[in-house]
């Protein structure tokens, strides 16, 4: 049985969080209606070009590694992704261009440049009787 | 266009000061500047202050350390690049003939704001500029097969050209060799301890003038002028970073140096010592060839052949870069033209690059901005 905890993202307006925790979170961005363009995170106006009629959606939480590196100092903020080995850090290529810097699971030998990854929730500290979660990737299965 | 130039430089060593005040170590750095440049505050017609990290005010009130001459004064930040922007604004006012004496000072206390940590909850934040300039490296041996070893090298050269700086904030007692860098513990993989600046405190001035003044003011001097000056934003391009401490696309370098040497009427090939924002020492990698000093992809090879350290063919960062000599904030940037300037008039002692005629200062600041300069002995 998964945790009957509610669950609220660390920020709100960078990832969902599904009811059903099995499901996978999606990437909330930005897609230029005129020149097609998608940013993370959201924006008001074009950067590539300029046009102001941007629309919020909802994309996969999946791509694959542009670079990575695995951090041995304390990471702001956080209790329970630190460790003696360190930490991960990310950056993921979304197939619908955004670049992402997130923090990822696991140990450093799982991961490679160029790598497919899927991103997950996980639960970073409990806060008013629900779980914070922050968006974390992982390799794909 | 009036003809700009360093009239005076000065600056304190950069470090762990608990017991100084912000307004102790920018009144120093000031009053070295105008020794240096042999005038008194009362010859100054403007002030450029720039600091990242102090309060409200920090500006006025250092300057009011210097004296209470009703001369304007004007607090500037962008970042790691703030000094020089300052100093680009003092260089804007002078050229465009709104002052003649421009005094720009560059201070900031690392060490008194480190213990405020970043909002936990902003994403923003939650990625450490360690990571970020790791991560350049990862990209880097992935694309060119970069080792740990030509990293090594880089910040090897630097501490050993930091212990011949008397200013700077590392002060290696031996000769620091790359298996000693390799060895310094692992900050953000591939990137060591050694291989990162230091955080401190420090201070940093510098006068500019118009250059018939210099001529006048020190005949015996050779006058430095201030060739070209840039300040550039980002460009978008694909998988361009949003959040995170970013510093922006190799582009923006490309793109300084490009609007530098149409400035100077002159190329890379006719520069004999450049300074950079070497606060990972990826970066200087990079800058190696992003500022036209060897072809892309070239940067390694380089390395191995010793060309951009002391007797190479272009010294890079001889008073030991950000890595040795420290970065405060807000000085860092005019502590590159205070060794650069010395450099030009041969007054660099130990480190001094043979038959240096032109330097270039280049530095980028978060956010992200690059900020650049190209000075020259007249």
């Amino acid at each position: 049985m998964a945790d009957a905890r509610p669950r609220v993202p660390i920020k709100s307006g960078y990832f969902t969080v599904p009811g059903d925790p099995a499901a996978p979170p999606d990437i909330v961005v930005s897609r230029c209606e005129d020149c097609g363009e998608h940013f993370f995170p959201t924006r008001l106006v074009c950067a590539k070009c300029l046009s102001r009629r941007l629309t919020t959606a909802h994309v996969a939480a999946r791509g694959t590694l542009y670079s990575y590196t695995w951090v041995h100092l304390p990471l702001f903020g956080s209790t329970r992704i630190e460790h003696m080995d360190g930490y991960g850090v990310g950056q993921v290529d979304l197939p619908e261009g955004p670049r992402l810097q997130v923090p990822l699971a696991g140990k450093q030998a799982e991961y490679r440049v160029g790598m497919p990854l899927v991103g997950r929730l996980e639960p970073l500290k409990e806060e008013g009787g629900a779980d914070v979660v922050i968006l974390q990737f992982r390799p794909a299965a | 266009m009036e003809k700009v130039a360093i009239l005076g430089v000065g600056m304190i060593r950069f470090g762990m000061y608990p017991d100084r005040t912000v307004s102790q170590m920018g009144c120093e750095a000031g009053l070295s500047a105008l020794d240096d440049a042999g005038l008194s505050f009362r010859d100054i017609d403007a002030v450029y202050a720039g600091h990242i990290f102090m309060q409200t005010m920090a500006g006025t009130r250092v300057v009011k350390e210097l004296g209470l001459t009703g001369v304007p004064v004007q607090r500037i930040e962008n970042a790691s690049a703030t000094g020089t922007c300052a100093l680009r604004e003092a260089y804007l006012a002078v050229s465009g003939g709104h002052y003649g004496r421009v005094l720009v000072l560059g201070f900031d206390k690392m060490t008194q704001v480190m213990g405020s940590a970043p909002d936990p909850k902003d994403m923003d934040e939650a990625i450490l500029p360690a990571a970020f300039f790791a991560m350049w490296a990862t990209r880097r041996m992935h694309e060119r097969g970069t080792t740990p070893e030509h990293l090594a090298r880089i910040a090897a050269k630097n501490w050993n050209y930091g212990a011949l700086n008397p200013m700077s904030q590392r002060q290696a007692k031996e000769p620091v060799t790359p298996e000693k860098v390799l060895g310094s513990g692992m900050v953000a993989w591939p990137l060591t301890k050694m291989m990162a600046c230091p955080i401190g405190d420090g201070a940093a001035a510098a006068v500019v003038c118009r250059a018939d003044l210099a001529k006048r003011y020190r005949p015996e001097r050779p006058v430095i002028r201030i060739a070209a000056s840039h300040l550039g934003s980002e460009k978008y391009e694909r998988g361009h970073l949003f959040m995170g401490p970013v510093v922006g696309p190799a582009q923006m370098s490309r793109d300084a140096a490009k609007d530098l040497y149409e400035q100077a009427g002159f190329g890379p090939e006719d520069i004999q010592l450049v300074q950079v924002h070497d606060a990972f020492v990826i970066e200087e990698l990079e800058y190696y060839e992003l500022l036209g000093f060897c072809r892309e992809g070239e940067a390694e090879k380089h390395i191995e052949a010793g060309t951009f350290g002391p007797g190479g063919k272009v010294p890079f960062s001889t008073d030991g870069g950000l890595i040795a000599r420290g970065h405060p904030g807000g000085p860092t940037g005019l502590a590159q033209i205070w060794e650069t300037t010395l450099q030009l008039r041969g007054e660099a002692g130990k480190r001094q690059v043979p038959n240096a005629r032109a330097g270039l200062c280049h530095m980028m600041g978060g956010g992200s901005v690059c900020a650049a300069h190209i000075l020259v002995r007249e």
